[in-house]
């Protein structure tokens, strides 16, 4: 009897230990355990080469040379996520507005595939990395509006909070459980209202807003 | 006992709660599937196209001959919904049921897909170069008068396509099917008003009293009436709100919204029109008065059945209330004297001093060539004599399904296969098609162009019909580009400047644009704001009204008293969504209630619940409707709103083909109707049918929307309190 109360104080106490853990601190943005399948893509599309920092050194001198990435804002090739309800995958034209005039890379295997598929006037078929189910409607403008325009996060922070720290990696990859208790868990937060406002508001709670 | 370690039980328990950790965690994950579809992104994206945000695209609903002006809500390259077009002055951003299942005809599991000949009993998939190629040879060294083209009703450019055509084959022979058509009121109004489809003015009348003309159901343009009639009903119009009198034997769901429904004997709409007449007395004129002397009210109430105190009321506040309108719809014209009726109801109309006040001239379109070719069943019946002669080598049949509506005593079928080479444009396996040689399969109305001009014309406009998408299958193809590439075979110099039916389309609009409010824009503008309207104004004059109807040539029969061997009136109905049975293969239109009945996926027979009694007949008995040309078997259902001598069954169901939805779905009533005909006209007189019932023993239970108690549960609650029908006192009844 003794052992078995320990072992259960052991379980209840973990349980309390990680609950308040989870609703008390930040997640931090990638955490092993929730990491998604490994997916190939077509073309292994580089994210930290475009969304990466410039210098990724926390003492960055402006003045050394750049070291890493081009640090382009997520909604210029995502430029959906903030109008609609999906983020979109960028048009084929968007990536070949850029690249037809960035010579140095124009004969690399990746760029000359994707040139390949312009000139078949083709799109790429991507594979969708992170896929809800049907029955659930979730809204990229809703939660870019608020976080980005109204609270002024920065971008990569406020698309970080679903998809992790996407300027460290090549191809994307899910980082976070994306299920339904995760989602309520951010719902059940104090957020502020705006940027300036100290007042503060939850994330609606109702079935309705995603199974509809 | 192991010492320092687990017993048994403990491990036990930690592997319980162990486990129902694992299941809480592993809780929601499971249906995320990452990595298994793709998505796919735009090529060159047009600005204003973002991903699960809708564009909407003006075009033309192509489910029936009303030509209403849709737009369509577009998304991700796929059109979603349909509605209407708010600037449209034929339905005023609204759509009916049937206009919605627009959709389900472009995305149903049916359509043809790629073009088949046939091989004894199959189809044979070949390509569209072999299939033209063939239809040229076949037509080579054949005499213009040995080709044949029917179709359904078409008007615009697709009309003028197919004129040219047949011109250039030498070939007289459109012939311009519908089974279901106002072709009785066509000639009626012809005679009556000068016009064949003169304008109504529902919201400008004070009463209605319609003999059997189901404007809100299917009757010419539901759409528009309805719309009308909502303003009729409103009573802060000036006249005040409108009263609405429904005169047929079985009740339609325009009876079913009228302040008065009376049923009447089936075939003696005339009658009572003259009756009417008679009743009104004084302010006639003295020809008409003394062509109705004869029809005092109780001989009227006689052969019809109404009350003779009723007449005397209607004709009090036909008088009391102008304007009226008087209209005869399909109910009183399926008669072998239909002409007779509905020429009786104008009289009434012209005699009530409607003309010109709520009946109003037609337009006439400068460009006759894009009117409509208006279907009738005349022409069916030409075409099927020609036929039986062996006079046709090649027939071509397009937007019609003769061998599913033609009466079995035609003997349609038979007939047919004295054509050598039958070529069907269609959009899915019908019985048609399933007789033809060739079968060629079209566009839906969703990926098409077309232009259309509506047979009632509410304003001159010429409605475009443009793609909403691109095509489902690459395989399809236009009626219009089929057209054309026919043409091209016959007069190649002057078709070659179109290489498809949009730029022949195109090149017909902007070569014409001054005469269509274009001047002083450039091609390209005007081309641009066409499509974006999807309807531009045509020049037009309205013609003139000659109210000319006159008693001396009326023959009205009294009605014969139907005993022997098929003691009940057959009255097929024309019901909303199904019509004539052409979009039966739509999911939608099969499990949307019928508004009456309630009846969904089958077809039923409406018995008066006295009728039944007497018969010994309950609902869901199983029973053969017989008639002297054959027998189907329905499900009964008890209907108080039908005349006691009559029997009612809804027709478009009963499909041999056509597709899963409509195979073997219900009865087909048209095989059963009796080959009698309008003298006049040669219409099918679709409710000449006599019948006879069985109960063949077997009873099921009806799948219908309304409650176990059915149509009794108004008695019950006493909610309505009932007064008898010449009690009542129209005038104040609202």
């Amino acid at each position: 009897m003794h052992r078995f109360l320990r072992l259960s104080f052991m379980l209840v106490g973990m349980f309390i230990a990680t609950g308040c853990y989870a609703t008390d601190t930040t997640l931090p943005i990638t955490t092993a355990d929730d990491l998604g399948p490994q997916i190939d893509q077509p073309i292994e599309f580089p994210h930290n080469r475009h969304a990466g920092l410039h210098n990724p050194a926390d003492d960055a001198d402006p003045s050394k040379p750049a070291t890493g990435g081009m640090e382009i804002n997520c909604m210029y090739c995502h430029t959906y996520a903030r109008r609609s309800m999906v983020a979109g995958i960028p048009p084929l034209r968007k990536c070949i507005g850029c690249h037809q005039s960035i010579l140095s890379v124009r004969e690399t295997p990746r760029i000359k595939k994707l040139f390949e598929y312009w000139d078949a006037k083709k799109p790429v078929p991507w594979k969708k990395v992170h896929d809800l189910p049907d029955f659930v409607r979730f809204n990229h403008e809703r939660h870019i509006q608020r976080f980005v325009f109204q609270q002024g996060k920065p971008v990569q922070e406020a698309c970080g909070y679903c998809h992790g720290d996407i300027k460290t990696m090549t191809v994307a990859r899910r980082q976070k459980p994306i299920s339904m208790g995760w989602c309520a868990e951010c719902h059940q937060k104090d957020h502020l209202v705006d940027a300036t406002s100290t007042k503060t508001s939850h994330g609606p709670n109702d079935c309705f807003t995603c199974h509809k | 006992m192991i010492e320092n370690g687990f017993n048994r039980r403990d491990f036990l328990k930690v592997l319980g709660w162990g486990g129902t950790a694992v299941a809480l965690s592993g809780c929601g994950n499971t249906s995320i599937e990452d990595g298994k579809e793709t998505v796919v992104s735009y090529v060159e994206p047009t600005d204003f196209m973002i991903p699960s945000i809708g564009v909407y695209y003006n075009s033309t609903c192509a489910q029936c001959d009303a030509g209403c002006n849709i737009e369509g809500r577009v998304r991700e390259g796929r059109v979603l919904k349909l509605e209407g077009n708010p600037a449209s002055s034929i339905n005023r951003g609204k759509l009916c049921g049937l206009g919605q299942a627009g959709v389900q005809a472009h995305y149903n599991p049916d359509r043809l897909r790629e073009p088949l000949l046939r091989n004894g009993d199959k189809g044979e998939a070949i390509t569209w170069e072999k299939a033209l190629t063939l239809i040229n040879e076949k037509l080579n060294g054949l005499k213009g008068q040995e080709i044949a083209f029917l179709t359904g009703g078409v008007s615009g450019h697709v009309k003028v396509l197919l004129n040219n055509y047949l011109d250039a084959l030498g070939s007289k022979n459109h012939y311009a099917y519908e089974p279901v058509s106002p072709s009785v009121v066509r000639a009626a109004n012809k005679k009556a008003y000068g016009v064949e489809m003169p304008r109504l003015h529902l919201d400008k009348a004070k009463v209605i009293v319609s003999f059997g003309a189901d404007f809100l159901g299917a009757w010419i343009s539901p759409v528009h009436f309805s719309q009308q009639y909502a303003q009729f009903r409103k009573g802060s119009r000036p006249e005040g709100r409108g009263i609405l009198v429904q005169i047929e034997s079985k009740m339609t769901l325009t009876g079913a919204n009228a302040d008065r429904w009376i049923p009447i004997r089936p075939g003696t709409e005339g009658i009572l029109a003259m009756g009417i007449i008679n009743a009104l007395g004084a302010g006639v004129p003295a020809d008409v008065a003394a062509a109705a002397k004869d029809y005092t009210s109780d001989r009227v109430s006689d052969h019809t059945g109404v009350p003779a105190a009723q007449i005397i009321k209607l004709a009090e506040v036909l008088k009391a209330n102008s304007p009226s309108l008087v209209l005869a719809g399909s109910a009183a014209e399926g008669y072998v004297h239909g002409s007779q009726n509905a020429a009786a109801i104008a009289l009434l109309n012209q005699v009530l001093g409607n003309v010109g006040r709520t009946v109003d001239a037609s337009i006439n379109l400068q460009d006759t060539r894009l009117m409509p070719a208006t279907g009738n069943r005349a022409a069916l019946q030409v075409l099927n004599d020609n036929m039986a002669q062996g006079q046709f080598k090649v027939l071509f049949s397009f937007g019609t399904n003769p061998v599913y509506t033609a009466p079995a005593a035609l003997k349609f079928q038979e007939n047919l296969k004295k054509v050598s080479f039958k070529v069907a444009f269609s959009h899915y396996m019908d019985e048609t098609a399933l007789q033809a040689d060739l079968v060629l399969p079209l566009d839906s109305a969703l990926e098409d162009w077309g232009t259309s001009v509506p047979e009632y014309l509410v304003d001159p406009y010429l409605s475009i019909q443009q793609p909403l998408m691109e095509n489902l299958n690459p395989d399809t193809h236009g009626v219009g580009d089929i057209l054309l590439s026919l043409l091209k075979q016959r007069l190649a110099e002057a078709y070659k400047p179109y290489d498809d039916f949009y730029s022949f389309l195109r090149s017909a609009m902007v070569l014409n644009k001054a005469a269509l409010g274009g001047t002083g824009t450039d091609d390209d503008t005007f081309w641009n704001d066409t499509l974006g309207n999807a309807r531009v104004k045509l020049p037009a004059t309205v013609a003139n009204l000659s109210p000319r109807a006159t008693a001396s040539t009326l023959n009205l029969p009294s009605p014969a008293r139907e005993i022997g061997a098929y003691p009940l009136r057959l009255i097929p109905s024309v019901s909303a969504s199904m019509r004539d049975g052409r979009h039966a293969n739509l999911s939608w239109l099969q499990e949307s209630p019928d508004p009456l009945t309630t009846v969904v996926w089958d077809s039923w027979v409406e018995i008066h619940p006295k009728t039944a009694a007497k018969l010994g007949i309950v609902e869901g008995d199983i029973v053969e409707v017989t008639s002297p040309n054959g027998s189907v078997k329905s499900q009964a259902y008890l209907f108080p709103g039908i005349h006691p001598d009559a029997v009612s069954m809804p027709l478009g169901y009963g499909h041999e083909a056509m597709g899963r939805y409509a195979k073997d779905t219900g009865a087909n009533v048209f095989k059963i109707l009796d080959p009698a005909f309008d003298k006049e006209t040669g219409e099918l007189a679709i409710n000449e049918t006599n019948v006879r019932i069985n109960k063949i023993g077997k009873r099921v239970v009806i799948v219908k929307e309304e409650g176990p108690n059915g149509g009794s549960q108004l008695g019950r609650k006493k909610i309505a309190v009932k007064v008898a029908s010449n009690k009542v006192d129209l005038s104040k009844e609202v």
